[in-house]
C-alpha cells in the first residue's frame, strides 16, 4: 500500500463525511457503503464489504436529530478497511478473522468522531456571527460565502477522525494482532455474527413499534423454520 | 396585481442548493444560513439582486427542520413572499409560518426517512450483502434515494405550488403511519435477518437448526439492554470479551 491509497482513502473519508451532515445527505456515508467504495479504490471491494456488513446496524438506530451526535461510524468502515488493507499486509495476516479484529480496534475510536464533530459546529457558531452580520448589510454574496465555508470545517472533522483511527488503529493493531488472531480464528463465525447482531439488537430495541417484539420473534421463527424443513 | 412566478430556473437552483442546506450547521441558529443560501435564487427572482434587508432577516432567523423537507417549506415561503410584494393580504405570513411548521415537519421527517425507509433499505441490503453479493450497496442507495429524492423535488413544487394548502396535503399522505408500517416492516426483516444467521452458523457448527432458537433470547435480551440505553459499543465490548474468554478457555 503506497502513500496514494491513504490519500485516496481520505478522500472517501472528506466525501462520505460530508455526507453525513453537510452536503447532498444520499447516504454514501452509511459503512454498507462507504466500506466497499473504499475497499474498490483500494483494489479490493469486497474486504470493504464484510467490514460494511459488520458495522452497518451498530448505530443506524441513533438518529443524528438537532444536535444528537452519533458516533461516527463512516470514518469507523473507512478507517477500518484501511487497516485491514495496510496493516494486514505487513504482519501476513487475512482473512475475516484479522477483518473483525480491524473493525473492533476502530469501533471504539470512532468517539472521537463524535468530538470533532461537535467541534466543527461550534466552529460554525462563528460563521452564523458572520452571516447575521452580512444580513445586516444586505451582502448576500458574503451570506453565501459564510455558510459555504461551513462544509471546510466539517471536512475537516472528517479528515481528523479518518487520521485518528488510522493511525491509532495501526498502532494498536500492530501490537495486539499477534497476540489475539488465535483467539478471534478460534470465536470465528460465532465473533463475526455477534457483531451484526449486536447491531440488529440495538435496533430492534430503539425502533419504538408496538407490536416489534411480536413481530420480531414471528419472522425469526418463521425464517428458521422454514430454512429448516426446506 | 398579478404576483410575479418564479421561473423552472429558479426552483431548479434551489432545489440543488437543499443538498447544501446543513453545510454550516451550528448550534447557534441551526439551518439558519442553509435555509436563507437555499432561497435566495427565489429572493433574487422576485426582488433583483437587491434583495431588501427586511426580507433577507425574516428568512435569516433561526431555522430547524428535516433536510428532506425543507424545500417544501421553502416552496411555501417563496409563494407568500410573492404575494406579499404585490400587496396581497396573507392569513398567515411566512416567519409565522415557518415557526409553525418547522418542528412538526422535522418529526414526521426524523420518523419517516430516518426512522423508517433508511433501516428498511439497510436491512435489504445486508440481505443482499450477506450473500456476498456487490450490489448491496447500490441496491441500498436506490431504495433509500428514489424516496427522498422524488420527496425533495417534489416536497418543493407542492409547496409552491399549494402553497398553505400543502399542508392539508401532506396530512393526507398520512406520512407517521407511513413511518410505523416501514418501522415494522424492518422489524419483519431484523427476524428474517437473525435467523438466517443463525442458520449458518449452525450449519458451521454441524448443529441441527433448531439450536438457532437459542439465539432468539440473547438478541431479545441485547434489545431489552439497548431499550434501556445501553450503547451499542459496551454491548460489542461485552459480547467479544465473552466470545474471546470462551475461545480461549475452551
Amino acid at each position: 500500500m503506497v502513500a496514494a491509497d491513504y490519500f485516496l482513502a481520505g478522500l472517501v473519508a472528506i466525501l462520505a463525511g460530508l455526507d453525513r451532515v453537510a452536503l447532498v445527505q444520499i447516504m454514501i456515508s452509511r459503512p454498507l457503503v462507504a466500506g466497499p467504495l473504499t475497499g474498490w479504490l483500494l483494489g479490493n471491494p469486497l474486504t470493504g464489504l464484510e467490514v460494511g456488513m459488520l458495522l452497518e446496524l451498530l448505530w443506524l438506530g441513533r438518529l443524528p436529530v438537532g444536535a444528537a451526535i452519533p458516533p461516527d461510524d463512516t470514518q469507523v468502515a473507512v478507517g477500518a478497511t484501511v487497516l485491514t488493507l495496510t496493516v494486514g499486509p505487513l504482519l501476513g495476516l487475512k482473512g475475516m478473522p484479522f477483518i473483525i479484529l480491524a473493525v473492533l480496534v476502530a469501533i471504539p475510536l470512532g468517539k472521537f468522531g463524535q468530538v470533532f464533530d461537535r467541534l466543527a459546529r461550534h466552529a460554525n457558531d462563528r460563521l452564523a456571527i458572520s452571516g447575521a452580520d452580512a444580513l445586516h448589510t444586505g451582502h448576500t454574496g458574503q451570506l453565501e460565502r459564510c455558510h459555504l465555508l461551513g462544509l471546510v470545517s466539517f471536512a475537516m472533522a472528517s479528515l481528523t477522525t479518518y487520521f485518528v483511527i488510522v493511525l491509532v488503529g495501526s498502532f494498536i493493531l500492530y501490537n495486539v494482532a499477534p497476540l489475539l488472531i488465535g483467539a478471534v480464528r478460534e470465536a470465528g463465525l460465532s465473533l463475526q455474527y455477534s457483531l451484526v447482531l449486536v447491531g440488529a439488537a440495538s435496533l430492534l430495541g430503539t425502533i419504538n413499534v408496538n407490536r416489534s417484539i411480536s413481530l420480531f420473534c414471528a419472522a425469526f421463527s418463521g425464517t428458521l423454520l422454514v430454512l429448516w424443513l426446506r | 396585481m398579478q404576483e410575479p412566478r418564479l421561473p423552472a430556473s429558479s426552483l431548479l437552483r434551489i432545489y440543488l442548493r437543499s443538498f447544501l442546506l446543513q453545510a454550516s450547521w451550528n448550534f447557534e441558529k441551526l439551518q439558519n444560513l442553509g435555509f436563507l443560501y437555499m432561497m435566495l435564487p427565489g429572493l433574487r427572482s422576485l426582488y433583483g439582486e437587491d434583495i431588501p434587508t427586511e426580507v433577507l432577516r425574516r428568512q435569516g432567523l433561526y431555522f430547524n427542520t428535516h433536510p428532506y423537507f425543507a424545500p417544501l417549506i421553502a416552496g411555501t415561503v417563496l409563494h407568500l413572499e410573492a404575494r406579499k410584494l404585490v400587496g396581497e393580504d396573507v392569513t398567515v405570513d411566512s416567519e409565522t409560518y415557518k415557526n409553525m411548521v418547522m418542528a412538526p415537519f422535522a418529526a414526521m421527517g426524523d420518523a419517516l426517512f430516518w426512522g423508517g425507509v433508511r433501516p428498511l433499505a439497510a436491512l435489504v441490503g445486508l440481505l443482499v450483502a450477506s450473500q456476498g453479493s456487490l450490489w448491496a450497496p447500490v441496491v441500498f442507495l436506490i431504495l433509500f434515494n428514489l424516496p427522498h429524492l422524488l420527496f425533495r423535488g417534489g416536497g418543493l413544487i407542492l409547496g409552491y405550488m399549494q402553497e398553505l394548502r400543502a399542508i392539508e396535503t401532506i396530512q393526507k399522505c398520512r406520512l407517521p403511519d407511513l413511518a410505523i408500517r416501514l418501522k415494522e416492516s424492518s422489524t419483519v426483516l431484523i427476524g428474517v435477518l437473525c435467523a438466517y444467521l443463525s442458520f449458518k452458523g449452525c450449519e458451521h457448527q454441524s448443529l441441527s437448526a433448531v439450536w438457532g432458537f437459542v439465539l432468539l433470547p440473547v438478541v431479545l435480551l441485547f434489545a431489552w439492554l439497548a431499550h434501556k440505553g445501553v450503547t451499542s459499543l459496551l454491548l460489542v465490548l461485552l459480547t467479544t470479551f465473552s466470545l474471546l474468554f470462551m475461545a480461549l478457555l475452551f
